[in-house]
């Protein structure tokens, strides 16, 4: 990332290029707001990546945190503010989803593997069950609507090419951060606790704070995305904080290879998304073949597509995006009881 | 008379629940799968009820579609809930339920979106009398076969040779595989046995609740509640978090209609708080 002379060699730097140029290709450059969702999607599962890949959380809850954030900027638009607002229903999202994320990522810290993601599951379902219910505050099943987007700095965001730009542009931030952390001692660390959690706290480094901050920190991305969604959308509904939600998060982070790569969730998103909308507007009873995929990705290719990838090329550049990550993870010893059950993932190069 | 009514319904309604939740937490505790096609299962059940009972009468309807429930457990245990087993949690979570989503939509393809409803056994359906107490003879009938179903459970669990490998394969199935016990039948077993439960589950729902696709959703997070409230693989605390959703939900509709479905959650909350594996949970392979 560092050499401008090497910067070819930068997936993300192709990944922007694309994008940057997204309105114009071919096809699906007529459908703007579909390549906004695809960003938002974007920032969501490299976000919730920190957790599953780097971290090893098993968590099926990120769907919640999307979802509260958009209510977050629903409601701040609406009911706080006043209207006329563009940048502050995008900060509430950002801090209702660390705000949430925080206070389940505190009471689950030390909890793992099944039973972590029992509880993730069942909190999914209450943040479900409160936003369908409770008329006052959320509009219950109708949701809330009437949201705009006001103009921001000047630039006119009703239009839907200037808020996809600048949803490219908050993306382009967030996948740099990411990284950074992802990079930064602190990933390391967190890399270290889904090896061995156990020796990770012997050698000092407390493995619930590590989770309880990667947890913080990705619902925060996940409620800024949530509020993006629901500027795009113009208003928020129940139906995203639904388990759908959280298991599409999930497939199309596993699906692109999110446990062995670092743009495994790119690919995994850009593939999966774009297929459920095509499927969806094809098929009266696509959730039938959407569901089997399920079955097949899974059983099929564990590792996902970039797992599939690293396989043929080994030792090329994008082998390296997790350093030392997911190769060490294979040797790792089995003690007793349910150490397989704990580890991400299963080896593939063994 | 309202509170007697609504007490006996939520006893009722928490032994169905209990009796679902029974598979999901055997399969949980030998296989270590968050299995999301439990639900699917009691779905199923009801399905082929709706569809048998017509033909070949109430009993053997009964009695053959939790055989065919089960038969579907075997399938699903061997085609699909195999491949996952020692893999992070999500994957056996994700499996399972995409595979529920294909099926659900499945049966909405085959049957259409519609609800459709079964009539209670003739040898059920009147109304039992107690003075002024008016209470249905279908629900009673649900509660007997219900806390049958759960006696069998116990006893095999408790009971027998083979209840006593289950349990321990609970603690440690690595362990259990060295002892030479074939950790992979026990694991079909236990999918057959939890599916056969659902099965007959569904069955004895469908006359109370309509026989439509998305029931078995409904049934679902009961049996998570149920399983992180009674603790894993301990009947007594199944049937105890059974109760407890059943009441909870049933008595919910006095206070806030609305958020009944939310009350469980709570009571779910506090209950983890402070016993964090549950009523009767012990040491097992999931935490």
């Amino acid at each position: 990332m560092a050499k401008l002379s090497k910067i070819h060699k930068d997936p993300f730097f192709w990944i922007f290029i694309v994008f940057a140029c997204y309105p114009l290709l071919p096809y699906v450059g007529n459908f703007v707001s579909l390549g906004t969702e695809l960003i938002l999607w974007f920032i969501f599962t490299l976000s919730f990546n920190l957790c599953l890949g780097q971290t090893g959380l098993p968590s099926f809850g990120q769907g919640a945190f999307y979802g509260l954030g958009s209510y977050a900027a629903a409601i701040t638009f609406l009911r706080v503010f006043g209207s006329e607002s563009f940048i502050l229903p995008l900060i509430s999202g950002i801090v209702v989803g660390a705000l949430f994320g925080a206070a389940l990522g505190w009471m689950i810290r030390e909890k793992r593997g099944t039973y972590f993601a029992m509880l993730t599951v069942v909190f999914t379902q209450v943040c479900f069950g409160v936003c369908w219910r409770w008329d006052a505050v959320t509009g219950g099943e109708a949701g809330l609507s009437g949201i705009r987007r006001a103009s921001f700095l000047g630039l006119d965001m009703s239009d839907l090419y200037t808020y996809y730009y600048f949803c490219f542009a908050v993306f382009m931030l967030c996948a740099v951060l990411i990284r950074i952390i992802a990079r930064s001692c602190f990933g390391m660390s967190l890399q270290a606790v889904r090896q061995n959690a156990v020796r990770a706290q012997y050698l000092g480094y407390n493995a619930g704070l590590y989770k309880f901050a990667v947890f913080t920190l990705s619902s925060a991305f996940a409620g800024l995305a949530g509020a993006m969604y629901c500027l795009l959308t113009q208003s928020a509904f129940a139906d995203i904080l639904d388990w759908s939600k959280s298991g599409d998060v999930v497939m199309a982070t596993l699906l692109g290879g999110g446990t062995v790569s670092f743009y495994g969730p790119i690919v995994g998103t850009l593939i999966f998304v774009l297929c459920k909308e095509l499927l969806s507007s094809l098929w009266d009873h696509w959730a039938f073949a959407y569901g089997l995929s399920f079955v097949v990705i899974l059983s099929l290719f564990p590792n996902g597509l970039m797992g599939m990838l690293q396989k043929r090329v080994r030792g090329g550049s994008l082998a390296t995006a997790l350093p030392n990550g997911a190769q060490e993870a294979n040797g790792q010893e089995r003690t007793a009881g349910a150490a397989d059950l704990k580890s991400p993932q299963r080896s593939h190069s063994a | 008379m309202l509170i007697l009514s609504l007490i006996l319904n939520g006893i009722v309604l928490g032994l169905v629940y209990a009796a679902v939740a029974l598979g999901f937490s055997l399969v949980l505790g030998v296989s270590g799968v968050i299995n999301f096609s439990h639900g699917i299962t009691f779905t199923f059940g009801a399905y082929f009820f709706w569809v048998l009972y017509k033909v070949i009468g109430y009993v053997p309807a009964m009695i053959l579609s939790p055989i065919l429930v089960a038969c579907i457990g075997y399938l699903v245990e061997r085609l699909i809930i195999r491949r996952v087993y020692g893999q992070d949690p999500l994957f056996g979570l994700l499996i399972t339920l995409g595979f529920a989503i294909a099926m659900e939509e499945l049966i909405r393809m085959i049957f259409g979106p519609a609800a459709h409803n079964v009539d209670p056994p003739s040898f059920a359906s009147g109304i039992i009398i107690f003075g002024d107490f008016v209470y249905s003879q279908y629900r009673l009938f649900i509660a007997a076969v219900a806390l049958a179903m759960i006696a069998a459970t116990w006893l095999i669990t408790e009971r027998s040779n083979f209840g006593a490998v289950v349990k321990a394969g609970m603690f440690d199935h690595e362990m259990v595989g060295a002892l030479g016990h074939n950790l992979f039948r026990l694991r079909i077993y236990v999918m057959v046995l939890g599916s056969f439960a659902a099965g007959l589950a569904g069955i004895l729902a469908a006359p109370i609740w309509s026989v439509k696709s998305g029931m078995g959703n409904a049934i679902l997070m009961p049996s998570f509640l149920i399983v992180l409230m009674g603790g894993l693989g301990s009947i007594t605390g199944t049937l105890i978090g059974g109760l407890l959703v059943g009441l909870c939900i049933s008595l919910g509709t006095l206070v806030a209609p609305r958020y009944v479905d939310i009350m469980p959650f709570l009571l779910m909350g506090v209950i983890v708080y402070f016993w964090p594996r549950g009523l009767m949970g012990q040491q097992n392979i999931i935490e």
